[in-house]
């Protein structure tokens, strides 16, 4: 089994990708999913595998400055990762590399090399940086048969391959045959649009051997970082002084509060990148004066904290109508029962009993002073969100 | 005025603006002046009619495009400049992205440059509120020599349709007399006219097809230092 190192995409896929298998990364034009394979890659190396990567849009040095830029070192890989060079000969240039395709126009020339690389190296993962470009210099039909060629004899050696495919409008049987029967998985990475694309996405299409989960993750591309998957918004709200701008805090890289004699009046932000999950935290403020806020805030949050102090069970009442705002949006929540360790803190249980919450709520304790619980939260909240998988 | 013009203001005041959704060709011999007539498109539509510029560069890197403004003393407003600069990486410089510059790897690689793209019309368009875009590549010519015209055609279909979407307005350079007239024609299917430049008896001249009802008459024009001059018609 190879690890993909997508957040959540190995989880989908039962924890990769098992030897001998293939997997397309089919990508909408203008969405950044390059990367995706050479996450693939560093994941591979990573975990002591050999990876082999054909490069075929740019010369193997940029792309080795670019695993740089995602912060992913490969020098220590250096008997482990190879490139095949696809590029320097269709400019002209020389190529410094192990394995070079003369002519990156013929087909004939990529199925010599990479059905030789199949059969002569150990078992490994072998990765084209863009199927998409091969197939406009050597023809739709041609790389599409020598594709079919390539798999069935990874399957033979237990290679796993691993294609990015950029989408472009080719002939509808070729888009038909990628999204189909070629692959034994299609990861679909596309971009929500309105006019322009404004966010990413990835999700499984199909795949011979994990249940498809019908679940698409939002993620954003980070230098350093790679993949990470994104939660737009989440929203963090409670009564007065339960603890709100410290929990935003607490899960927060980094967060700014807008407040007045130690009291939120406008919100807090913060951002965290924790495990794969990205998310803007928003919190709001506590008073009731402030309350269009949180209407204001929450119609676009994707989840919500509500932070309630365990010490105070006379404030449940606010915090209750609070969360009836957040609910009227109908957004996954998790409670957060903060100040756990002052005297008096009632138990997470209680205070289910105290709300009358149902049993799929989750009541979390939490220090947010002292960071204990808010991790957990976090995880959990995330969970509800993305339905748990 | 329309959203999007040229800024050579007897061209804009023959078609009457250009309507949003528009994809155009520039199309010329080489040394005619194009560049200086994009350039000039782009000043204007960024400083005057402040809408937001993206430009495709595959010939100059991104420094040398923002220094042709400085060397003509024109100050561009750079919260509206993107620059996708496809030539620094190619020849081993050091390019370090900014908010004005994204960097793809070569002239090839069209899914990139068409990622770099699609990030500068969500910063502008979702962060920055700017609902009036132009696209500019510069040029086909070079992307043509790199990639078959099918691949071509393919990125493009992908990016006009964009263009029309976003009601923005993209302008594509061609070299003339650089393709065969079949891959012009090609083409010229996913455009919605041209503004076609030809040399005469060491005479520049220009105009538009397919913007307005029918042609424009042939402008003579000269560049002097940024600005597009119109002499005369012919």
């Amino acid at each position: 089994m190879v690890e993909t190192g997508i957040p959540k995409l190995d989880d989908f896929l039962d924890g990769g990708i098992p030897k001998g298998k293939s997997l397309v990364y089919y990508i909408q034009p203008g969405v950044e999913g390059e990367i995706f394979g050479m996450q693939t890659i560093h994941s591979t190396l990573k975990s002591g595998g050999t990876a082999i990567f054909v490069v075929s849009s740019t010369i193997p040095d940029i792309v080795k400055g670019q695993f740089k830029e995602y912060g992913w070192d490969i020098d220590p890989y250096k008997d482990k990762l190879f490139f095949v060079d696809s590029y320097n000969p269709l400019i002209g240039a020389p190529s410094n590399e192990k394995y070079v395709v003369q002519k990156p126009d013929n087909i004939n020339d990529f199925n010599k090399i990479i059905l030789d690389i199949i059969k002569e190296t150990p078992p490994g993962t072998i990765v084209f940086g863009s199927l998409s470009t091969i197939m406009d210099l050597c023809g739709e039909k041609e790389t599409i048969e020598a594709v079919k060629t390539w798999n069935k004899m990874a399957m033979v050696h237990d290679h796993v391959m691993v294609y990015n495919f950029t989408a472009w409008p080719y002939s509808r049987e070729t888009l038909e045959l990628i999204q189909g029967d070629l692959f034994n998985a299609v990861i679909s990475i596309g971009g929500i649009a309105e006019r322009v694309i404004f966010g990413q996405y990835f999700g499984v299409l199909k795949s011979d051997w994990a249940e498809i989960t019908k679940k698409s993750m939002l993620f954003r591309v980070l230098r350093p970082g790679g993949v990470k998957l994104f939660i737009p918004k989440i929203l963090v709200t409670g009564p007065f002084d339960a603890g709100k701008s410290t929990f935003v805090h607490a899960l927060s890289t980094r967060a700014i509060s807008v407040d007045r004699l130690g009291t939120t009046i406008a919100m807090d932000h913060g951002h965290v990148d924790y495990k794969g999950f990205s998310a803007d935290i928003f919190g709001t403020p506590g008073q009731e004066r402030f309350d269009p806020i949180i209407k204001l805030l929450s119609g676009e949050s994707m989840g919500v904290f509500l932070v309630v102090d365990s010490t105070n069970p006379a404030d449940f009442v606010r915090a209750k109508h609070m969360l009836e705002i957040t609910k009227s949006y109908g957004l996954p929540y998790v409670v957060v029962a903060n100040k756990q360790d002052s005297s008096g803190a009632l138990k997470p249980e209680e205070i289910r009993n105290q709300f009358n919450l149902p049993q799929d709520v989750p009541v979390v304790p939490v220090v947010a002073k002292d960071k204990i619980g808010v991790f957990e939260a976090f995880e959990i909240l995330i969970d509800k969100i993305t339905g748990g998988a | 005025m329309s959203d999007y013009t040229t800024g050579i203001i007897e061209l804009d005041t023959a078609i009457g603006g250009i309507k949003k959704g528009s994809n155009i060709m520039l199309i010329g011999p080489p040394m005619s002046g194009k560049e200086a007539i994009l350039n000039h498109i782009l000043y204007y539509g960024a400083a005057k009619n402040e809408n937001a510029v993206i430009t495709v560069t595959t010939r100059e890197s991104a420094a040398n495009v923002l220094e042709w403004f400085q060397q003509n003393k024109l100050i561009l407003p750079m919260s509206k400049i993107g620059i996708v600069d496809c030539v620094t990486k190619t020849l081993g410089g050091t390019a370090v992205e900014n908010d004005n510059i994204k960097i793809a790897s070569s002239p090839v690689d069209l899914t990139g440059i068409g990622v770099k793209i699609s990030q500068f019309f969500e910063d502008f368009f979702m962060k920055k509120n700017i609902r009036k875009i132009q696209l500019h590549i510069n040029s086909l010519s070079t992307i043509l020599m790199y990639s078959n015209i099918q691949t071509v055609f393919r990125f493009l279909h992908v990016f006009t349709g964009r263009i029309k979407a976003a009601g923005a307005m993209g302008i594509y350079v061609i070299e003339s007399g650089m393709h065969d007239e079949q891959a012009i024609a090609t083409l010229k299917q996913l455009f919605d006219g041209m503004i076609e430049i030809k040399s005469e008896n060491d005479k520049n001249l220009l105009r538009a097809v397919g913007l307005s009802s029918k042609p424009t008459p042939w402008f003579e024009y000269e560049i002097q230092g940024a600005n597009v001059k119109i002499l005369g018609v012919k």
